[in-house]
C-alpha cells in the first residue's frame, strides 16, 4: 500500500484500477510511458474485476465483436510471459450450448462469423459432446458451439499479475482514494480532484466500470448506458467434473470450474434495475435449477457462496472504447458487458490511441459517438438479457 | 427408551474397517468413540483435522458416493459407507498425505504463480489439471445418484426466532402468547442442548410455536424481509421465511484459540465437548485440559461430573502452544501438561453474519449498519463479544483457517508487507473463503492483524459474509426457484 503523498501531476491519470484500469497502465509502460498514476475508490478487487465469471471467448456472432475479442484471445496469450507472473489463462475451451430450434440456427449463423475470421470453432457431433461434457446431462442438449481457443483467466491470478507489474514498473496504484471531480480547460480534460488535491494530467482515462457515468458526470459530458447488477454464486469444490467453460443462450447462464474445484457461475432473472452489492434468492434458486438439469451431478453439491457485482452497460451491451467525442484527453473504456475477457485488447488498442494517436480499425466501431454516427452494434451472441 | 436405544449396535465402514457404533450416535461420535479422531486432512498441506465444533471442515467425508456430507449430523446406520476425502490413490494407502513435509511457505497463498510454474499451454493445463484434483478435496457424487428438486416451502410469519436456546425459547413463547404466529429454527436436532447438557431447566416451547429442528438460518436477503434456512438433511426442503419480526437468539460461540496446533484433532469447542459427553457418553479424551475466558470452570466442573479427567484448567490467554503430531498430546501453558484433548470454553463471540447480511449496505464495499427496526437480539448473542487474545507474535504455523489451510505465518507474510486491508488479506490467501465463510476464522484473522500492526481489531470493516455458506444444496435451492418472486 501507497502511503506517499499524491503527485501534482502526472502524464496519465487513469480512474479505476480494476482489470480495464491496471490493463491500460500495462500496455502504456510497455509502450514506454511514465508517470502513470492508477485512482480507485475501492479495494484491490472489489469492483467487477473480482466479481465476473472469468471466461473468455474469441467468437460471437457479428464482425466488430469478433474481431476485438480475436485479439483479446491473442493478447490472453502473452500476457504471462509479458507480465512475468502467471495469469492462469487456460485454454480449456468455451461451450456455448443451445436448448432450443431458434437459439441452434443463431449458433450456426455466428459459426459462419466466425470461420470467415479465422476462429477455430465448430459445431460438436454427439460424440464430441460425449467426450467433452461427459456430466451433461444430453437430453437437455440441442447443439454445441465449441471455441477451442476459449477458456478462464481466474481473476486473482490475473489482478496479482498486473498489480505486480504496475508497481515493478513504477505505476502509481492508490486505492481507497475517491476522485471528487474533473477539471476542463477549454476543449480538453487538465485535472483530476481528490479532495482539495489537484492532479495535473495529459490524459485522463476512466476505467470506472459501474461508476464511468460519475466519471461522465465530473466532466459534464453525456455518456451512452446504464448501470447493471448481476449475481454469481461458487458451490463446493469437487475435484474436475466440468472442463471447459460453458454458455447455456437458453437459459442464460453461464459457469465453469475453477482450477480449485468450485463451480462458479451465474445467471440473470427479470428484477427491477437497482445498483447494490446485495444478493437475492432467485439467482440462486434459479442458477441452482439451471445446474441441476443440466448437471445431475451437482444436485447434492452444495452451494458456499453467492455475491453481487456491478457493472456499466451500453444500450447495445458493446464497450465504448476512445476519447469522449466532446471532450480533448478523456478516454473511456466503459459499457462493458464481457469486459474482463476483453481487458487485454482494450488495454493494448487503448494505449496505442494514446501513445502514438492511431485508432485501431478494431476500435474504431466501438466509438462513443456509434449510436449517433452508424448506429448500434448488433450483437446476437451474447448471454446477456 | 433413549438409553434402550443406545444399547443397540450398529456397524458401518469407515475406509473399508468395519467400525461399530451405537444407534443414537453421530458417526463423528461413533468414530470418536472408536478413537478415530483424525476425519479429515487440510487442503493444501494434508494436516489431520478431527470434529471441533468449530469448523465444518474437519467433519466432511464421502458418505455413500455423496461427497462433502458432514458426519457430525449423519446418524449411524448399519451399512453405511464412510470414506475420508482429499486421498490419493485411497484412503488407506494415501500418498497426498507427504504434503506434510512440504516447507509452509512453498503453499502460502498464490503459490501458483511460483516461477516453477509452467505459465503457459499444454504444459500449465495439465499442471491446473493437477492441481484441481488436489485442490478439489472430493471425488464428484457418483453418477448413480440421481438427483431431483427438493419442493421448499414459503411461511409468512409475525415472527421468526432464529436459535433454540432458553432465550430462544422464552422468546418464541412470548410472542405465541401474545397470538401471533411464531416459527422458530434450530440447528440442533433438539432444543438447548448446550443448556440441557449444562444441567438448566428449560422453558417448553409453547406448542403453538412451529419449530424447524435441524435446520441452518443461512441468509437474510431484502433487508432481512425474507430469510431463508435448510435442514442439514438434504431430502428435507428449504424454507423461505418472510417474517414481520425477526429475533436472532443465535447465541456467541467459543472461538478457538489462536496457538500452535489449535487444528488438532482433540481440540474441542465447549458446546461439542459436552455434547459428546452428556448425549453420546463418549469423552474427550483421557485427560483433559480446559481452557477459557472466565467459563472454563463451570464446564470443567460439569465435564468432570460426566466422568471426563481434567487435568487442567486455566485462562485461555496462558495456553501458548497445543503439541502434538496427529492428535493433540498436550499443552504449554506456563508449564508444560500432558493431556489428550483440549476443551475452550471462550472467548465467546456471536456469528455476526445474519446482521451483517440484513444490515450491510455499500457500493464499493458492503459494511455493516445499524440492524433494521424489525430485527431484535436477545441471550447471549446481545451480550457483546469477549475480545481474542492476540499477541503481536503469534507461531507463524497457527492455523488461522482450516478449511483453506491458511497459517498466521501466511498472514503476516503480507500484513508485513504492509497490507493491512482485511478484503485484500482475504483474496490473496482465501482466508475465511471455505465452508465456514468466515465465522470464526475471520475473528481471529482480525485480532492477528490487529495485534501485529498494534490497533484494536474494531477499526477494520469486516469482509463480507455471503450466504449461504454451504448450508444447502443445489437441489435444495432449486426447490425455492417457483416460491420466491424476482423483486420487481
Amino acid at each position: 500500500m501507497n502511503t506517499l503523498p499524491l503527485p501534482k501531476r502526472a502524464s496519465v491519470v487513469i480512474i479505476g484500477g480494476g482489470v480495464q484500469g491496471l490493463s491500460v497502465a500495462f500496455n502504456l509502460v510497455e509502450r514506454g510511458h511514465k508517470d502513470i498514476l492508477v485512482l480507485d475508490a475501492g479495494y484491490w478487487q472489489g469492483g467487477a474485476s473480482g466479481r465476473n465469471g472469468t471466461l473468455i471467448r474469441p467468437g460471437f456472432a457479428s464482425v466488430p465483436w469478433t474481431e476485438l475479442f480475436i485479439l483479446t484471445v491473442e493478447e490472453w496469450r502473452s500476457w504471462s510471459k509479458r507480465l512475468g507472473e502467471n495469469v492462469m489463462f487456460t485454454q480449456r475451451g468455451y461451450s456455448v450450448v443451445s436448448e432450443a430450434e431458434k437459439s441452434e440456427a443463431m449458433l450456426l449463423e455466428g459459426l459462419k462469423v466466425q470461420q470467415s475470421l479465422g476462429v477455430n470453432s465448430r459445431m460438436l457431433s454427439r460424440r464430441e459432446i460425449d467426450d467433452l461434457l461427459p456430466a451433461i446431462n444430453k437430453a437437455r442438449v440441442r447443439a454445441v458451439q465449441h471455441q477451442p481457443e476459449g477458456g478462464v483467466a481466474p481473476h486473482h491470478a490475473v489482478m496479482k499479475g498486473l498489480l505486480a507489474f504496475c508497481q515493478r514498473n513504477g505505476v502509481d496504484v492508490r486505492y481507497r482514494t475517491k476522485i471528487s471531480g474533473l477539471e476542463r480547460t477549454g476543449p480538453r480534460v487538465s485535472a483530476v480532484l481528490v479532495g482539495d488535491h489537484r492532479i495535473e494530467a495529459d490524459c485522463v482515462v476512466s476505467c470506472a466500470g459501474p461508476n464511468n457515468p460519475d466519471i461522465a458526470a465530473m466532466a459534464a459530458v453525456p455518456l451512452n448506458g446504464f448501470g447493471m447488477r448481476i449475481e454469481a454464486m461458487a458451490l463446493e469444490p469437487t475435484r474436475p467434473l466440468i472442463k471447459p467453460a460453458i454458455a447455456l443462450i437458453d437459459s442464460l447462464a453461464y459457469f465453469h470450474q475453477t482450477a480449485r474445484g468450485e463451480v462458479v457461475g451465474g445467471t440473470e432473472v427479470p428484477e427491477r434495475p437497482r445498483m447494490s452489492l446485495k444478493v437475492d434468492v432467485p439467482v440462486m434458486a434459479n442458477m441452482a435449477k439451471v445446474y441441476l438439469e443440466m448437471f445431475p451431478q451437482l444436485g447434492e453439491v452444495r452451494i458456499l457462496r453467492h455475491w453481487a457485482g456491478q457493472f456499466h452497460a451500453s444500450t447495445d451491451y458493446a464497450p465504448l472504447l476512445g476519447e469522449h467525442p466532446d471532450l480533448k484527453d478523456l478516454w473511456f473504456s466503459a459499457g462493458w458487458s464481457y469486459g474482463f475477457a476483453g481487458a487485454p485488447a482494450a488495454g493494448r488498442l487503448l494505449a496505442e490511441a494514446i501513445a502514438k494517436g492511431r485508432i485501431d480499425r478494431r476500435m474504431k466501431p466501438f466509438a462513443l459517438d456509434r449510436f449517433e454516427k452508424t448506429g448500434p452494434i448488433i450483437e446476437g451472441g451474447i448471454v446477456l438479457a | 427408551m433413549e438409553q434402550n436405544n443406545r444399547q443397540i449396535e450398529v456397524t458401518f465402514l469407515w475406509n473399508g474397517t468395519p467400525v461399530t457404533g451405537r444407534s443414537g450416535d453421530s458417526v463423528a461420535a461413533a468414530l470418536w468413540r472408536a478413537g478415530i479422531t483424525t476425519l479429515a486432512r487440510s487442503r493444501k498441506v494434508h494436516r489431520p483435522l478431527g470434529y471441533s465444533g468449530s469448523y465444518p471442515t474437519g467433519v466432511l467425508a464421502r458418505v455413500n458416493g455423496r461427497p462433502n456430507v458432514r458426519i457430525d449430523q449423519v446418524a449411524v446406520e448399519a451399512g453405511l459407507v464412510v470414506e475420508m476425502q482429499n486421498t490419493w490413490p485411497s484412503p488407506r494407502f494415501d500418498l497426498l498425505r507427504l504434503a506434510q513435509a512440504l516447507p509452509p511457505k512453498l503453499v502460502y497463498g498464490g503459490f501458483e504463480h511460483g516461477a516453477w510454474m509452467p505459465k503457459s499451454g499444454l504444459a500449465y493445463r495439465l499442471a491446473e489439471r493437477a492441481m484441481a484434483n488436489l485442490a478439489g478435496v472430493a471425488r464428484p457424487a457418483d453418477t448413480s445418484l440421481a438427483a431431483t428438486a427438493v419442493a421448499g416451502e414459503r411461511l409468512d410469519v409475525d415472527c421468526l426466532v432464529v436459535g433454540g436456546g432458553p432465550a430462544g425459547i422464552a422468546e418464541a413463547n412470548r410472542h405465541a402468547e401474545r397470538g401471533g404466529t411464531v416459527a422458530l429454527v434450530t440447528r440442533g436436532d433438539s432444543l438447548a442442548r448446550f443448556a440441557s447438557s449444562m444441567g438448566a431447566t428449560l422453558e417448553i416451547l409453547d406448542p403453538r410455536v412451529r419449530l424447524f429442528p435441524g435446520m441452518e438460518l443461512f441468509g437474510a436477503y431484502r433487508d432481512g424481509a425474507l430469510m431463508v434456512g435448510a435442514p442439514h438433511d438434504n431430502r428435507r426442503g428449504a424454507v423461505a421465511f418472510v417474517p414481520r419480526k425477526t429475533v436472532l437468539a443465535t447465541g456467541r460461540r467459543s472461538i478457538p484459540p489462536m496457538v500452535r496446533g489449535s487444528q488438532l484433532p482433540g481440540v474441542l469447542d465447549a458446546y461439542a465437548a459436552l455434547q459428546l459427553a452428556a448425549v453420546h457418553r463418549v469423552m474427550a479424551g483421557q485427560r483433559v485440559a480446559v481452557v477459557g475466558t472466565g467459563a472454563e470452570m463451570d464446564i470443567a466442573e460439569k465435564l468432570a461430573a460426566l466422568g471426563v479427567d481434567v487435568v487442567h484448567r486455566g485462562p485461555v490467554a496462558e495456553l501458548s502452544e497445543i503439541m502434538g503430531r496427529r492428535r493433540v498430546t498436550g499443552i504449554r501453558a506456563g508449564t508444560q501438561i500432558r493431556c489428550d484433548a483440549v476443551v475452550h470454553a471462550g472467548p465467546w463471540r456471536a456469528d455476526p453474519s445474519l446482521g451483517f447480511q440484513a444490515s450491510g449496505e455499500g457500493m464499493f464495499q458492503v459494511q455493516a449498519h445499524p440492524l433494521p427496526q424489525s430485527f431484535s437480539i436477545v441471550g447471549a448473542a446481545a451480550r457483546g463479544d469477549e475480545r481474542i487474545h492476540a499477541a503481536r507474535h503469534v507461531h507463524p504455523d497457527t492455523l488461522v483457517c482450516p478449511c483453506m489451510d491458511v497459517t498466521a505465518g501466511e498472514l503476516y507474510c503480507h500484513i508485513d508487507a504492509g497490507e493491512t486491508d482485511p478484503e485484500v488479506l482475504k483474496r490473496l490467501t482465501s482466508c475465511g473463503m471455505g465452508t465456514c465463510q468466515g465465522f470464526p476464522c475471520w475473528e481471529n484473522m482480525l485480532a492477528l492483524l490487529a495485534a501485529r500492526i498494534g490497533v484494536e481489531p474494531e477499526m477494520f470493516a469486516r469482509p463480507t459474509h455471503r450466504p449461504p455458506r454451504r448450508s444447502i444444496t443445489v437441489a435444495q435451492a432449486a426447490g425455492l426457484a417457483a416460491l420466491v418472486e424476482p423483486d420487481q
